[in-house]
């Protein structure tokens, strides 16, 4: 067994499903120190594997998931992963990231990224250990839900080496666009359909069974970085408590107040309070929660253990609902019901769906059923109108076998508005659905989603509520024009950041770079200055963009619904739209700031100071 | 006597009201201090004096305490004007001088206290900071008086010592200055005090301020190379951004803290905010609620006419993605700048945090010398958020929001207080600071 040196193994693992073979190639040196890990370092692995005219579902298709070199040390949060693709919902770049063991099980195994091409002949599943890498077959695996799947790959071995599982569900087999791949159970890659270009490869999981130890080069060093973010996760109120209290659904009265929280398929911000009251973070810790829990290494806990049904036989239990899945489930359905909201959520994780995008397109399909623009008999017999909250868990069935009504909603609210006539009546953004932030009740969260490589993502297009209301000190305007290219590029660039050292989102409320920065440097003794930082997520950036024009995107995909710009929402008793000037100057500011030209194309010099070569001019 | 409408215009009051509130706020005078005095234009185009009255509260000025003398002669308002109208009626016939203000200067006067027997010389006070050097030169007259408040000696010699200088020190007393304006002039006795803060701050240190000075004064440039520009008196009012409401409050929310906070004196140091092709931008940072002062519209590319605040400024936004960037002069941190750990070869290069927020959000805070260029500014800035220049202020660099760039010069103070207080003490600060801050 090699000794990882200081957070990197140096290795990346290639394996072609269509070809048969499992390679072992070295990792050039220097991506570390120009794209770092995780997202950056599986960006650009995937730019360079990846035909960008390919189909997503087909086997030309490439996955890409990556570790971070910090994974394996004692890093708060540090074990999420990164996978990159191209995605089935958008046709753009596929980029999701996950909490959960795997990725640091996988990194344990001797290796800094795994690289899936081809697509097997049958179904398969993958087993990684220290010593070999097996491709075996999952005829038996197939059709079982993830629990199950889990249940079967982990039984049998002793907890402290107990592998860890990545896998798809039903969804994922049957080419949902919007479908999950999940590890732990319940911590999924939920956004973009990566379970459905899993699916298309013919590929159910990936088991990571390492034990290898990530070594810190510098002690003090890193442990001044450590300290410094222990410190201030511990002290700031949301990360000390609010999420640990109530999970990501304390954040529902909170958004609500600032007028940000979505009804009726982004139709309005009006709720009443006791109907929001019902499905609040408070409600669940003090009605289902069963027990509050974190990712691996996590000192935050976001988790809900939670369990519907009382005692009786329609007793379950499982994980949920967080913050997006209450909103585009409940209010954005017009549903206030939380036992209904959770049940569906259980049946999306054990599935494989992406509940944001789920929840969003039934809302969508809602309001197109309600306009009449579906006729009824396409429903299978369903009764589909705002706030029947009955729906919802049978939709999340029959989505992910692709049965029912659930078939016309399995290929995304865009494409099933686009069926009917009105894609304008999808919320979306590059036919990715918008997460629970209403875009109207802030601009800089309104550029996050236009610009987000992803499509409409509040993680990867910048979380710009959370400077909205909690930014302590980093608090900025709503609607600055001025302010908001910038502040969201920098949130952007944050992100990129995270997602690259392979730790969370919600660090972020507690501390900025320079601890990472420390961390980082200690843990690998390599210069990982904040300046130096700055630039990766930069590259990673311009890489990205390079990625999605190469795959036909252009300036009019950086746009929100129509909606937005002509329906006006009430922000603390004004009203608020994001009209088509505002976004195109939103627009045009960003890719100055970015040192893009006005169509969005990264200009020849940035590519040349990032070191970036790009496939076509 | 002549009769007078004893109503001052609404300006005017305004003008007095709002300069003696934020002396008070910037504790430079007490309840009832000091005076201030501006020559005005009366209706039938006369020239005259307005003067505050004597006793009065300088925090809660009414229009009848506003006394109004021809500058020629007296009126009815002689009697009830300050007791040291005389002086100011001098002062403000000095040419180009159209405004006289005297304050309570704490610092200052504590400064240049002795206890030597009297009537002797006082030695000028010198001072060792670079707003200092930049707007009252590199001496400020002390003198003593037999009668210290509104005598005759004084209006006989305070108006010769401003007719030299911008401000002049009474030992025991208090600073008078002369300016185009009333608010230059408080920004004058703003500058004073914080100077005499810097040379009482570095001698409770143990500064060897005496040799200090002896340095400067072999080769002041090599310890100032970037002195602030003349003070401006136009364009107070002005505001190049009105339709960015959010963001006109925040520049007035952080002026506003930095005045209070005396992170700068009033009306010095600048903060900006960056948009794409230009950047917003208060050249005057240190402004009390009441008091405007210009916030501009500029473009990002740099420009010969730029100051040197406003070059670093565009020098740091055109190198990094920060998006907002403050300066201020606190004089906590100039005193800081020369500090030395006893026993220990030269200045210390960085101020380490003995407190425990201090210490969590800054392992340690460089200070970089009086030469350092923008590069290494913007280095450490990457890499601390903020840095003291020897000599040339406090540089702070967010990447969100003008409340965040804030923060670093407000905990810095802290940070240099505490250790202050702890040096004052007796205590070992190099036992108190975390071993590893040695390395960084
Ligand atoms: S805060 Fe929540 S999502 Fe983030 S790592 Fe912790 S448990 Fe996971």
């Amino acid at each position: 067994m090699s000794d990882p040196s200081f957070g990197i193994h140096g290795k990346i693992l290639e394996i072609d499903l269509s070809a048969g073979y499992v390679r072992v190639r070295p990792l050039d040196p220097s991506l570390t120190a120009d794209y770092l890990g995780g997202r950056g370092l599986a960006t650009r692995l995937f730019y360079e594997a990846v035909d960008p005219a390919s189909d997503p579902l087909g086997a030309e298709n490439v996955v890409v998931l990556a570790p971070s070199p910090l994974i394996g040390t004692s890093a708060p949060t540090a074990a999420r992963g990164h996978m990159v693709f191209k995605s089935p919902l958008t046709g753009f770049l596929g980029t999701s990231n996950s909490g959960g063991g795997w990725a640091w099980s996988f990194k344990a195994t001797g290796y800094d990224a795994l690289v899936v091409k081809g697509r097997a002949s049958s179904p398969v599943w993958i087993d990684i250990t220290p010593e070999k890498v097996d491709v075996l077959p999952a005829g038996r695996m197939w059709g079982k839900d993830i629990h199950a799947l889990t249940d079967e790959l982990t039984t049998g071995f002793e907890p402290a080496a107990r592998p860890r599982v990545l896998g798809i569900g039903p969804a994922g087999e049957n080419l949902v666009r919007f479908a999950a791949v999940a590890n732990d159970r319940n911590r999924v890659y939920g956004r973009c359909g990566p379970g459905a270009v899993w699916g298309a490869k013919n590929l159910k999981a990936v088991r990571a069974a390492g034990r290898m130890k990530t070594r810190v080069h510098d002690k003090e060093r890193y442990q001044s970085g450590y300290e410094q973010a222990m410190h201030l996760i511990r002290q700031a109120p949301v990360t000390k408590r609010l999420l640990r209290e109530m999970g990501t659904a304390g954040l529902v009265e909170l958004i609500n107040v600032i007028g940000m929280l979505p009804g009726r398929n982004f139709q309005d911000c009006t709720h009443r309070d006791e109907d929001l009251e019902a499905v609040s973070g408070e409600t669940i810790a003090k009605t289902i929660l069963e027990r509050a829990a974190g990712c691996y290494l996590c000192p935050i806990g976001c988790q809900r253990h939670t369990r519907v049904g009382g005692k009786g036989e329609q007793a379950e239990a499982g994980e949920g609902p967080e913050y997006e899945t209450v909103v585009l489930m409940g209010p954005v359905c017009d549903i206030y019901d939380l036992e209904a909201i959770t049940r569906a959520n259980y049946r999306a994780n054990e599935l494989g769906l992406d509940t944001i995008s789920f929840g969003s397109t039934v809302a969508c399909a809602m309001e197109l059923a309600e306009r009449g623009l579906i006729p009824p008999a396409e429903l299978a017999g369903l009764e589909l109108r705002f706030g029947r909250a009955a729906v919802l868990e049978r939709l999340a069935v029959e989505t992910a076998f692709r049965r029912g009504a659930g078939a016309l909603l399995a290929d995304g609210s865009f494409r099933l508005a686009e069926r009917y006539g009105r894609p304008d009546l999808s919320m979306s953004v590059k036919r990715l659905e918008i997460p629970a932030y209403d875009p109207r009740a802030s601009f800089t969260q309104a550029l996050g989603y236009m610009t987000s490589p992803s499509g409409a993502c509040h993680l990867r297009g910048g979380y710009a509520v959370s400077l909205a209301f909690f930014g302590g000190w980093k608090e900025i305007p709503r609607f600055s024009l001025l302010q908001s290219p910038i502040a969201i590029r920098n949130m952007q660039n944050h992100g990129i950041l995270q997602d690259s050292l392979g730790v969370c989102r919600f660090t972020g409320y507690a501390f900025g770079s320079e601890p990472w920065s420390r961390m980082l440097a200690g843990a690998t003794g390599l210069d990982f200055s904040v300046a130096r930082l700055e630039e990766i997520s930069n590259r990673v950036a311009a890489l990205e963009r390079l990625f999605n024009l190469e795959a036909g995107a252009g300036k009019l995909d950086d746009a929100l619904p129509p909606r937005f710009a002509e329906t006006p929402i009430i922000v603390a008793g004004e009203e608020r739209a994001v009209s088509v000037e505002i976004q195109e100057r939103m627009r045009r500011d960003y890719y100055e700031v970015r040192g893009w030209d006005a169509e969005g194309r990264p200009r020849p010099d940035l590519l040349g100071r990032l070191r970036i070569a790009g496939r076509r001019p | 006597m002549s009769p007078r409408d004893w109503k001052a215009d609404e300006d005017l009051l305004r003008l007095f009201q709002t300069i003696g509130r934020a002396s008070l706020l910037c504790d430079i005078q007490d309840s009832h201090s000091g005076n201030m005095a501006v020559k005005v234009r009366n209706a039938a185009g006369v020239e005259e004096m307005a003067i505050t009255a004597t006793g009065s509260q300088k925090g809660d000025l009414d229009a009848g305490q506003i006394c109004f003398l021809s500058a020629g002669g007296t009126d009815y308002g002689y009697y009830k004007a300050s007791s040291e109208t005389d002086i100011h009626q001098r002062v403000l016939a000095l040419p180009g001088v159209r405004a006289s203000m005297h304050a309570h200067t704490k610092d200052l006067t504590i400064v240049t206290l002795d206890d030597a027997p009297k009537p002797s010389p006082v030695p000028d006070f010198v001072p060792v900071d670079p707003l200092g050097r930049a707007y009252l030169g590199d001496h400020v007259h002390v003198d003593w008086f037999a009668v210290p408040s509104g005598s005759a000696e004084m209006a006989d010699l305070i108006p010769r010592r401003l007719a030299g200088h911008p401000a002049t020190i009474i030992q025991n007393h208090g600073t008078f200055a002369r300016a185009r304006t009333l608010g230059e002039a408080f920004f004058l006795l703003g500058v004073a005090d914080a100077s005499g803060r810097v040379v009482r701050q570095a001698q409770k240190l143990g500064v060897d301020v005496g040799a200090l000075r002896g340095r400067i004064a072999s080769d002041p440039a090599a310890h100032f190379p970037r002195l602030p520009g003349p003070y401006e008196i136009e364009d107070d009012g002005l505001c190049d951004f009105p339709e960015e409401t959010e963001l006109l409050a925040e520049f007035r929310k952080a002026g506003a803290r930095i005045f209070e906070s005396r992170l700068s004196p009033f009306h010095t140091g600048t903060m900006s905010v960056r948009g794409v092709r230009d950047i917003l931008y208060a050249p005057k940072a240190s402004l009390p609620r009441e008091i405007g002062g210009p916030l501009r519209r500029l473009p990002m590319a740099s420009a010969p006419s730029d100051s040197a605040e406003l070059a670093v400024h565009k020098a740091i936004y055109a190198e990094t993605d920060f998006q907002t960037v403050m300066h201020v002069w606190l004089p906590e941190a100039e005193a800081h700048s020369r500090f030395r750990y006893p026993g220990e070869e030269g200045e210390s290069d960085k101020i380490v945090p003995l407190d425990a927020e201090g210490g969590f959000l800054y392992l340690v805070i460089p200070v970089l010398p009086a030469e350092a260029g923008e590069e290494e500014i913007i280095r450490n800035l990457f890499d601390y958020k903020i840095a003291v220049v020897r000599g040339g202020g406090v540089w702070a660099a967010g990447t969100q929001s003008l409340s965040e760039v804030l923060h670093h010069p407000s905990s810095l103070r802290e940070i240099c207080l505490y250790r202050l207080g702890a040096f004052e003490r007796g205590l070992d600060l190099r036992k108190m600071e975390p071993k590893k801050a040695a390395r960084w």
